[in-house]
């Protein structure tokens, strides 16, 4: 594996390597969730919380955990995580926690949380795992609040709840239901894969 | 240390710890979990018993409660029934708000619901479906309205139907043509425990 600047680290997770449109991971949290910016937004924040506290843990303790039982030990550590996530959230944000319902506690078994753990923190050090999950998280967040952001636009006409399209806009309601997930996400990873074409073409290797 | 020794310890600390950890997480927030969903509960009541100071629960059994709402001199305004019906993918969770006399329905409001976003889901939308409820007769048997008729031209215990969404609809006028039988049912044997409150 060549070695990678911090900066590097951090901002594949973004681009190179984000989550939702090159490495297809958690797509179950992201077609549910994404029928409103906010709850994209919320759900983007708990996977990133979860995603930061255990990759660092799971780094920080890494070569203490013998190989046989460490997926065991990941999990039990990301599920300590998401019920706090998700306690927190029932305690402080009654409405958001609603909103999220059962997709909070599915975060355990996300595959971009336990992939990161198995992929990266289990063989890097704290300091970059801590970045690169941090990369992670974000390029998770804004892909699901661009997707959440269209189907709101056009499922509802508004934007965070806000009426931003007039009254004579008759709403897609398909783009509220899981078709208008499935529609939007291949549109997002078409065009992020269009414009990863483009680029390289317009530098060759 | 022996592989399979190591294994056992390592997994049982890390579970024990975890345990630990989130006993004590639901320690902090035990109470104001509890506190949201009661105070979610009291504001409900008073949006479907206009001008209700206080409730307390009159009848309580398996998926069906009843509270009654008294003002600020103690008297009965009316009933509250928390129930739920069957609906398109899971159960709509309802609260229907009765005058004292069981004579008229107060309001309705959808206290949690999983159907359809932007068809069945306007179950809880004031203005296409909820609005429809308040003042209907409850002594008629309640019917739906389809296609939806402007407000004055319904019945007096009529609602509309919300379009696309005959089922959730229905869900709804079943469960609390259901809810308000057995309300109705619960007082004439003197089962509501209304100590504090008294009838006008």
């Amino acid at each position: 594996m060549k070695s990678r600047t911090l900066g590097q680290e951090f901002v594949k997770g973004l681009w190179a390597e984000n989550p939702v449109s090159r490495q297809l991971l958690g797509m179950c949290s992201t077609l549910a969730v994404t029928n409103a910016v906010i709850n994209g937004l919320a759900m983007g924040l708990a996977v990133a919380f979860v995603l930061v506290s255990s990759s660092l843990l799971v780094s920080l303790i890494r070569k203490v955990i013998p190989n046989q039982v460490r997926i065991a030990s990941y999990i039990v550590i990301i599920a300590t995580f998401v019920t706090i996530a998700d306690r927190f959230m029932a305690a402080y944000f009654p409405p958001l926690s609603k909103a999220l319902g059962p997709y909070v506690p599915l975060i355990v078994v996300n595959c971009i949380i336990l992939g990161r753990a198995e992929a990266f923190a289990s063989r890097n050090s704290a300091g970059r795992s801590l970045i690169d999950a941090l990369g992670m998280s974000l390029g998770y967040t804004i892909a699901l609040v661009i997707l959440s952001a269209v189907r709101e636009l056009l499922g509802s006409g508004t934007l965070l709840g806000r009426q931003v399209i007039g009254a004579w806009f008759e709403p897609w309601v398909i783009m509220l239901l899981p078709p208008g997930a499935f529609l939007t996400l291949g549109i997002l990873i078409a065009t992020a894969l269009f414009i990863e074409q483009k680029s390289r073409r317009r530098r060759p290797a | 240390m022996k592989l399979p020794a190591r294994m056992v310890v390592v997994l049982c600390s890390v579970s024990l710890l975890a345990a630990a950890f989130l006993a004590g997480v639901n320690l902090l927030t035990r109470e104001r979990i509890a506190f949201n969903k009661q105070k979610e509960i009291e504001a409900a009541i008073s949006l479907v018993i206009p001008g209700t100071r206080s409730s307390r629960k009159a009848y309580e059994e398996r998926g069906f409660s009843v509270y009654a709402g008294v003002d600020e001199n103690g008297s009965l305004l009316g009933w509250a029934v928390e129930s739920a019906a069957s609906g398109f993918q899971d159960s709509i969770v309802f609260l229907v708000g009765a005058d004292a006399g069981l004579g008229r329905i107060r309001r309705l409001y959808i206290l949690d619901q999983k159907e359809t976003p932007g068809l069945g889901a306007k179950i809880t939308d004031e203005k296409t479906f909820l609005q429809f409820w308040e003042g209907k007769d409850m002594n008629l048997p309640l019917a739906l309205r389809k296609p939806p008729a402007g407000k004055e031209e319904l019945g007096p215990a009529e609602v509309n139907t919300i379009t696309g969404a005959t089922i959730s609809s229905e869900a709804v006028l079943s469960g609390v043509t259901v809810s308000l039988e057995k309300l109705r049912k619960l007082r004439s044997e003197g089962k509501l425990n209304v100590e504090g409150g008294h009838e006008k």
